[in-house]
């Protein structure tokens, strides 16, 4: 019910031109966005929604044969029972690897800017082929997966209604899952309530972790707007993830990310932890930083941090009280967070606060997909 | 995300490749529209000399299944020593996710063509081929460079590649290894060749180069003029009919050029080298060998015929229905004795099973890998 609901709203925001959402792109350098309730999600003007492009999303999101061995989903590592992610500190991959990152949460995704933890994904329209078609996730090959849509009848006849494919185009099936992705927003939460004006929404104990948040643990630095993110990239000193050292999968696929991603021969040589931003910007300055994330939705998708290092809620504020950890990138690790101070009452008050973000889970259940089917010779 | 690695690039950079340097190194392999005129002598395929520890390290990587994208499947999944390096289906299996569409040629004796795949597609040398074999989504969808920090993480392929004195596990290095292997499987004590003939496969022998005409084409120690030709062998319906095995076609099509794919139900064939714009060179392919026949049952492009005899019946008939089909191809009346000596003569062809510890990699391969030790003290 409360699923349905939340889509069905989402999409109807959506249709009637809601896009035009107060979710500012940049928040002013020194004055941070406010708090608020989270409203309609972003809609680009050229993948309008409509209930048939997001049920056609639906049934992609849920087909493993948008990959290379027709063994991996998108709902793979974005498993609806695990908070849209995958409940360990690193994703799993395709069979055979394991990925070198958390995998994070769908719900929300849609208010994002760019996706990935190091934003390397202009939309989400970019984001599922970049993950279909990586070796450690989906490892699809782009002709492949199209051809094999084309080989099945239902899906030939939606990709016909919602789109006019003669055959169904491949960009056309990412533009569906990403329509599909921003029906899975929840703007409900009892924060959401409180912020528009139930002011029993929170008890005394979650409005002292909200005025700690806003105050003298200073979250809203980063994690502000109604997103509860600024999109901005930071170090915070987040340790290198154990696995680098405990397990063979997991080094094989750090050394491939420094190759894929075009390190130089030295820095392959020499690395010992995820770069973050500096992969795209081949800046040394945006060594380790990755992006701030979104505290919505948080009850459902421990572990945390972009290598699940921190394991709940409580571990990440006492990381933050503790002013954060170090790394390898010490050089650029954001000198907004410092030690905070907080007693072990206030730490309950704002993990207390930090619930309010999340609403009642959001549930789905694998649709049944459509089989292939013989193609007969053209009429 | 990049596909570029994953070979597309590189395959098309290929077929150019072939086209351009084929009048110079090979006699135009397959593209002549005319057979050999001067007919190849008949002989021991040549043993090939390789480099031991090369060829050792190569025939590890042969059989590891770590060489694939969901590490499911080695190059020895489909090309099985028993089955004389074929998978003795009709139409191979492929990638997981996948069926094939054509028949697993054996490997036995690769090493001497002129051009690989039953459409002759690749005519450069076996390091493009496995690249090719590697890379292709259909067949073990690897990204080679994952695939390098695979090897990278096994201590045998580290020791091995530095012994080998091919530095630490590379994509290059892989590419020159795996051929080495494939030098080794060379033909070899078969009856033809060590005088010990039957006497039908003695006249079987001098049907194959009188009446029946197959010296025209079936030339040279390997019996193969590496030329494509039109025999209008019939379609095999399981490929249009099972969507998997269609779908894996159409892929194929679709990176190769070839228009109209939706609506084909023919293996286009040696087109792809072509491309005629008159389709006079759809359904050719190339020559096969017809050495090691006992072991690679069924036979053609696409496993249509069971047994030696479907084929010479096939033959006798004066081929299939396709209105190009090679002019050469006439009816030729054998009696079934002749028919009998034919078969005995091509089974003759078929040596020793390449199934022992040389061509076979016998100890265990890991499937797991175990971690580096001192992670962060060592250098990747």
């Amino acid at each position: 019910m409360k699923t349905i609901k939340t889509i069905s709203l989402a999409v109807a925001a959506s249709l009637f031109g809601a896009a035009q959402l107060g979710l500012p792109q940049q928040a002013a350098a020194d004055m941070n966005a406010p708090l608020g309730a989270l409203g309609p999600p972003p809609v680009p003007p050229d993948n309008p929604m409509t209930p048939e492009k997001v049920e056609l999303g639906k049934l992609l999101f849920f087909d493993t044969r948008l990959s290379g061995d027709a063994s991996v989903a998108c709902a793979t590592c974005h498993e609806p029972t695990q908070g849209w992610g995958f409940s360990n500190d690193i994703s799993r991959g395709y069979p055979g690897t394991l990925h070198w990152r958390n995998s994070q949460t769908l719900i929300n995704s849609a208010y994002y800017g760019k996706l990935f933890w190091v934003g390397a994904a202009k939309s989400l329209e970019g984001q599922g082929p970049a993950a279909a078609k990586g070796a450690v996730a989906g490892n699809g090959e782009s002709d492949m997966m199209e051809v094999r849509l084309s080989f099945i009848p239902e899906y030939r006849k939606r990709f016909r209604e919602v789109f006019g494919d003669r055959w169904p185009k491949l960009s056309n099936a990412w533009k569906a899952i990403a329509a599909f992705e921003r029906t899975l927003v929840q703007t409900d939460t009892p924060f959401d309530q409180y912020m528009r004006g139930d002011k029993d929404a929170l008890d005394d104990q979650q409005k002292r972790g909200l005025a700690l948040f806003q105050g003298k643990a200073n979250c809203i630095e980063c994690h502000n707007g109604p997103l509860l993110s600024d999109q901005k990239f930071y170090n915070l000193g987040v340790p290198r993830s154990v696995r680098w050292e405990e397990d063979g999968l997991a080094q094989i696929s750090f050394r491939f990310e420094q190759y894929a991603k075009g390190v130089t021969q030295e820095l392959y040589r020499t690395i010992k932890d995820d770069a973050g931003l500096y992969y795209r910007t081949k800046e040394k300055a945006d060594m380790g930083k990755f992006r701030t994330a979104s505290l919505r939705y948080t009850a459902y998708t421990a572990p945390y941090m972009h290598n699940g290092m921190l394991w709940d809620l409580f571990e990440v504020v006492e990381f933050y009280n503790d002013g954060g950890g170090e790394n390898e990138f010490a050089a650029n690790k954001t000198d907004l967070i410092k030690p905070l101070g907080l007693s072990d009452e206030e730490i309950e008050d704002l993990v207390a606060f930090l619930e309010t973000l999340s609403g009642d889970e959001i549930k789905m259940t694998t649709p049944t997909l459509p089989p292939y089917a013989p193609l007969a010779a053209a009429e | 995300m990049t596909v570029s690695h994953k070979g597309w690039l590189l395959k098309r950079l290929a077929v150019v490749g072939a086209l351009t340097i084929s009048g110079t190194l090979a006699p135009f392999a397959g593209l002549s529209p005319s057979p050999a005129s001067a007919a190849e002598p008949f002989g021991p395929v040549p043993a090939i000399e390789v480099d031991a520890k090369k060829a050792a390290l190569g025939k590890r990587l042969f059989f590891d299944k770590r060489l694939s994208g969901d590490v499911a499947i080695s190059c020895a999944s489909c090309h099985i020593p028993e089955k004389g390096f074929g998978d003795g289906l009709a139409l191979s299996k492929a990638y997981p996710g996948s069926e094939g569409f054509r028949n697993t040629p054996t490997l036995i004796n690769t090493a001497h063509k002129a051009a690989w795949f039953h459409d002759g597609r690749l005519g450069t040398n076996l390091n493009d081929v496995t690249r090719e074999t590697l890379t292709e989504t259909y067949i073990m969808n690897m990204d080679m460079r994952l695939m390098q920090e695979r090897l990278k993480q096994d201590p045998v392929y580290v020791a091995m590649f530095k012994d080998a004195g091919m530095g630490e596990p590379s994509n290059g290095g892989v590419r020159k290894l795996i051929p080495e292997y494939l030098k080794t499987l060379v033909s070899r004590n078969a009856p033809f060749d060590n005088g010990t003939m039957s006497d039908d496969a003695k006249l079987g022998f001098e049907l194959f180069k009188g009446k029946a005409g197959c010296a025209a084409c079936h030339s040279g120690p390997r019996f193969s003029d590496d030329r494509a030709h039109n025999l209008g062998v019939p379609e095999n319906p399981d490929i249009w009919g099972d969507p998997r095995r269609h779908m894996t076609f159409v892929t194929y099509a679709i990176f190769m050029g070839v228009e109209n794919y939706m609506n084909l139900r023919r293996d286009v064939g040696a087109h792809v080298r072509t491309h005629k714009s008159d389709g006079s060179d759809v359904g050719k392919f190339m020559t096969p060998t017809l050495r090691e026949l006992k072991y690679t049952a069924p036979y053609m492009h696409n496993g249509m015929f069971a047994t030696l005899d479907d084929v010479v019946v096939f033959y006798s008939k004066g081929g299939g229905g396709d209105p190009n089909r090679d002019q050469m191809l006439k009816p030729l009346g054998l009696s079934p004795q002749e028919r009998r000596d034919l078969v005995a003569f091509l089974e003759s062809l078929s040596g020793d099973p390449l199934t022992g510890p040389e061509h076979v990699w016998t100890e265990k391969i890991p499937v797991n890998y175990k971690p580096i030790e001192n992670w962060v003290e060592v250098k990747n």
